[in-house]
């Protein structure tokens, strides 16, 4: 399961990255908190397949399918 | 002289504090490919301070070229001693976001001994939510000041220049080496300190919330999105009517009270003509770009683009594009020079590459009166569908409407032809807080924006009127126009645009507008004998028809102009910022030879079924 498929109002640890993200990109997404074991909450998923809302602490971020479904959670 | 630089995370509310500091006004980026844009300025309080302004990033480990550069530049700043002290800015309602990049600003301070302060920007925020922060527990653990300060209200700026003189490089309570470590541990470290000190409660985060889910709901969101499209181009076409009308009077009245005390011939000539006719034209427009500035500033400080580029995102990633394309698309809808330069936050070079695309074909302001003036002589000023809608309006929507689809082509087309990815990064975009915005940095931007728009594409503008100007002029000082230096070389170049059944005046006017599209109004004025053509467009118009111009000529007049790419001060301004001419050049040749094929082939297209 990713972050992707996480619906609105639901919380999940983050378990790992997919091997395509690159190395780089995992240290920026780590260091925004999307980091293995935190946990992150949907706030909101709107239709149409539109980039979802994601809450982290106190910060909101919004990702598209494109690197959310890289990121798996438990 | 001390130099104290700036740095902080996008969104931290840095480029505000500098032009609280310095009094000065303005933003910062990273330039894409070849430098990095520093602002510096002096301390408004303190002469013997200067100020630094670095672009904003979110870590020391960069994830594209412009973030590298802005870091490399940074470190060595620190490095070769041009530094004297650091100015780290963190947003205190998110505050372990901020200190995340303030933990490994530390590390280098410490690593290179310069003094840091770490200002905890929004304190008002925090008070008008009633939210304690612990600034004197996390500077006690940090080993370094923690300074309360509101960049929007002022509250704690005045205190900077005292702290920062006497300041000693950071202890070495903190050294953690955070640089080197697991990025989730600085994470980890960065909660832990803002659950200890920072303001506790997220009822900040759920105000946002609600307002979230109404501007980014399916039906909600999309409603808002529409009207407040709406109002914005109800601001650049209605709301700045009355100031256009207001310079255009202005230029009027200075025309008839200056024009009596000069005696006829050359000079008044001159001054008639070039400069209240050609320069008057231009000014005319000025109001536009100042509300269109002030506007998207607004929208942009509220924290409602961030929302915009959401929504966008889906629809504008089928073309190529980003969520982020939105907002530099907007701001070319008054000038493409904004937009050029809204496009710096465009964070993936590939996205950024094919917004500078298209960004000379979304519909601006200086093809309004060279519209206006098509359609005023080509169209016929009849309502249709029983009184609800003006063929006139109609093909004005027509026109800019094909002007986005062209540019949502080119990049639909360049998108999937070329496939280099260069540092194409995935869409992850911070939601800043819903604010109200500052008014006098709003209004400050829009007045300097305008401002830059009149002393650089006015100097061209004048340029080209003047020579224009005395090529119609002269050798027989204004007696008959075909028989001008104009006249000949417009005869000359006739046969590139005979094929879309112009003559050598519209030829001329083409070639003029290659400067300055606007211009083309003013030389085709010039050339039919109508002084101020510009103020007065029907004439023109009228003229235009009496000339025998076809219909398939003055449609494929409008396709040419929403194509090519006629403006010298969007191609020096794209030039500057790719940091070489290829670009700019490609896309000047391409956009001519698309435009001149569009044309051709509306041309044919139109006179076969008329």
């Amino acid at each position: 399961m990713t972050l992707w498929d996480l619906s609105q109002g639901s919380s999940a640890e983050v378990s790992h990255y997919h091997h395509s993200v690159e190395e780089n990109y995992q240290t920026r997404l780590s260091e925004l908190g999307f980091h293995p074991g935190e946990t992150i909450s949907c706030v909101l998923s709107p239709r149409l397949g539109a980039p979802k809302l994601y809450r982290v602490n106190n910060t909101i971020y919004s990702l598209d399918d494109s690197i959310a479904s890289l990121i798996e959670i438990n | 002289m001390s130099k104290v630089a700036l740095i902080g995370s996008p969104n931290s509310g840095k480029s505000l504090l500098f032009n609280r500091l310095t009094g000065l006004n303005q933003k910062v980026a990273n330039y894409p490919g070849i430098t990095v844009n520093i602002g510096s300025g002096q301390s408004l309080s303190d002469p013997s301070i200067e100020y630094m302004d670095f672009p904003g990033v979110y870590s020391v480990h960069a994830i594209s070229g412009e973030e590298r550069l802005a870091i490399e530049s940074f470190t060595n700043a620190l490095k070769n001693d041009l530094l004297d002290s650091v100015i780290c800015v963190v947003d205190s309602t998110r505050l372990e976001k901020g200190l995340i990049f303030a933990l490994q600003i530390l590390e280098l301070c410490y690593q290179y001994q310069k003094p840091l302060v770490i200002a905890a920007n929004m304190s008002d925020v925090l008070e008008q939510y009633n939210m304690q922060f612990d600034y004197r527990g996390l500077s006690a653990a940090l080993g370094t000041p923690v300074l309360p300060i509101s960049a929007k209200t002022g509250t704690g700026l005045e205190q900077i220049p005292d702290i920062i003189k006497d300041l000693p490089a950071p202890s070495a309570n903190y050294q953690s080496d955070t640089i080197a470590s697991d990025a989730s541990l600085v994470h980890l470290q960065a909660q832990q300190l803002a659950q200890n000190f920072g303001p506790k409660g997220d009822l900040l985060i759920k105000a946002q919330n609600r307002l979230d889910s109404f501007f980014l709901n399916t039906w909600s969101g999309g409603a808002s999105f529409f009207l407040i499209m709406y109002l914005l181009f109800q601001a650049i076409f209605t709301w700045a009517a009355p100031a256009m009308d207001a310079v255009e009077s202005g230029l009027q009245m200075l025309a008839s009270a200056l024009l009596p005390l000069i005696s006829e011939g050359i000079l008044s000539d001159f001054i008639e003509d070039a400069i209240f006719g050609g320069i008057g034209a231009f000014l005319v427009f000025v109001p536009q770009i100042f509300v269109l500035t002030l506007v998207v500033g607004m929208l942009e400080d509220s924290g409602y683009l961030a929302r915009a580029a959401v929504i966008c995102h889906k629809p504008l990633r089928l073309f190529g594009l980003t969520g982020k394309s939105f907002i530099p698309m907007l701001s070319s809808v008054a000038c493409a020079i904004p937009g050029i330069y809204a496009a710096r936050t465009v964070d993936s070079s590939r996205k950024r590459w094919l917004t500078y695309l298209a960004i000379p074909l979304m519909p601006c302001s200086a093809r309004l009166p060279v519209y206006s003036l098509l359609i005023a002589a080509f169209i016929p000023a009849q309502k249709a569908f029983g009184g609800l809608l003006g063929w006139q309006g109609l093909a004005m929507f027509s026109i800019y409407l094909f002007g986005i689809i062209c540019a949502l082509l080119v990049t639909a087309i360049i998108s999937n032809t070329q496939k280099d990815m260069r540092d194409d990064l995935p869409f992850v975009l911070e939601m800043p807080p819903y604010r109200l915005p500052s008014w006098q940095p709003l209004v400050s931007n829009a007045w300097n924006r305008s401002k830059y728009f009149v002393t650089k594409a006015g100097k061209i503008i004048f340029a080209v009127t003047v020579i224009i100007w005395i090529l119609g002029y002269f050798p027989n000082y204004g007696a008959a126009l075909s028989e001008s230096w104009l006249g000949s070389l417009g005869q000359w170049i006739e046969p590139i645009f005979a094929p879309l059944g112009l003559d050598w005046r519209y030829g001329v006017a083409i070639l003029s507008s290659f400067l300055a599209r606007e211009v083309f109004v003013g030389t085709l004025g010039t050339i039919f004998g109508i002084e101020g053509a510009e103020e007065n467009v029907i004439s023109l118009a009228e003229q235009i028809q009496s000339s025998g111009l076809p219909l398939g000529s003055g449609i494929a007049l409008l396709v040419f102009f929403a194509i090519a790419l006629q403006c010298v001060s969007t191609l020096a301004v794209l030039r500057r910022e790719v940091g070489s001419w290829r670009l700019p050049v490609q896309m000047f040749i391409g956009y001519s030879l698309l435009a001149y094929g569009a044309a051709l082939l509306t041309f044919y297209l139109i006179e076969l079924f008329t």
